[in-house]
């Protein structure tokens, strides 16, 4: 008997909407590969796939430098500002 | 020539003239460097990810530009000097993908240029069609208290 399946089909958010090129000043496209707390999901969690978590990864490393998305958020910041920035 | 987008946050404190003199000087440093501007799409006052120079606010600006490669560290040196720029942020556009993105966001910021003539109109007939709205909200509650 074949093992069950723990987890759904993981398929890649991405490539389904066929994305060929991201922008980091959309920072709300962003927000579907971001925690809570803002840091890059991991591919296991998100289903993306090798070449579109490459490119997330760079397009939120952008957006950071760019004061878009914040680097890291402290458990003060957490509650002054959630998710107005991105809209 | 290459093409290139420059983010760039000017300090809140100015005033607007201020910020629209800056904004240009800044276009200026890319047109005397050779480079040749093509689009600036203003993304206006917003709050930052997090404060910069104790900062909350900037104001950005996108400019879209060809520049030749070896004009960028002199302008991003130029950039630096300057103290009313909060952070600037160079992208290059370089594969054919890329530059496919570029045209359509420089299409996009050029339409979005030419499109505040034209939204001062329907802006205007919006806010009648709001008052009546308040209006009928208004009795309403008026209704509900007196129950």
């Amino acid at each position: 008997m074949p093992e069950k399946r723990k987890y759904k089909k993981r398929y890649c958010k991405y490539c389904e909407a066929k994305v060929d090129f991201m922008d980091y000043k959309d920072a709300g496209a962003l927000r579907f590969s971001l925690s809570e707390r803002y840091k890059i999901m991991p591919r296991r969690l998100t289903g993306n796939c090798k070449r579109h978590q490459d490119m997330i990864s760079i397009v939120i490393k952008r957006a950071r430098a760019a004061a878009l998305v914040p680097y890291t958020v402290t458990r003060k910041q957490v509650v002054v500002a959630p998710f107005e920035n991105l809209k | 020539m290459r093409n290139y987008e420059n983010l760039v946050i000017v300090k809140p404190t100015l005033t607007a003239e201020e910020i629209q003199a800056h904004v240009k000087a800044i276009e200026e440093v890319i047109t005397s460097n050779g480079g040749e501007i093509i689009a600036t799409s203003p993304m206006g006052m917003r709050k930052l990810a997090y404060p910069i120079e104790k900062n909350e606010r900037g104001y950005y600006h996108v400019i879209y530009s060809s520049i030749a490669p070896s004009a960028i560290t002199e302008i991003e040196r130029r950039f630096r000097i300057n103290e009313d720029l909060l952070r600037f942020v160079t992208i290059k556009y370089d594969t054919n993908r890329e530059i496919a993105a570029f045209n359509g966001m420089v299409e996009k910021a050029k339409k979005a240029a030419e499109v505040p003539a034209k939204v001062e109109t329907p802006a205007v007939e919006e806010a009648p069609t709001e008052a009546p709205a308040v209006e009928t909200a208004a009795p309403v509650a008026t209704e509900a208290a007196a129950e």
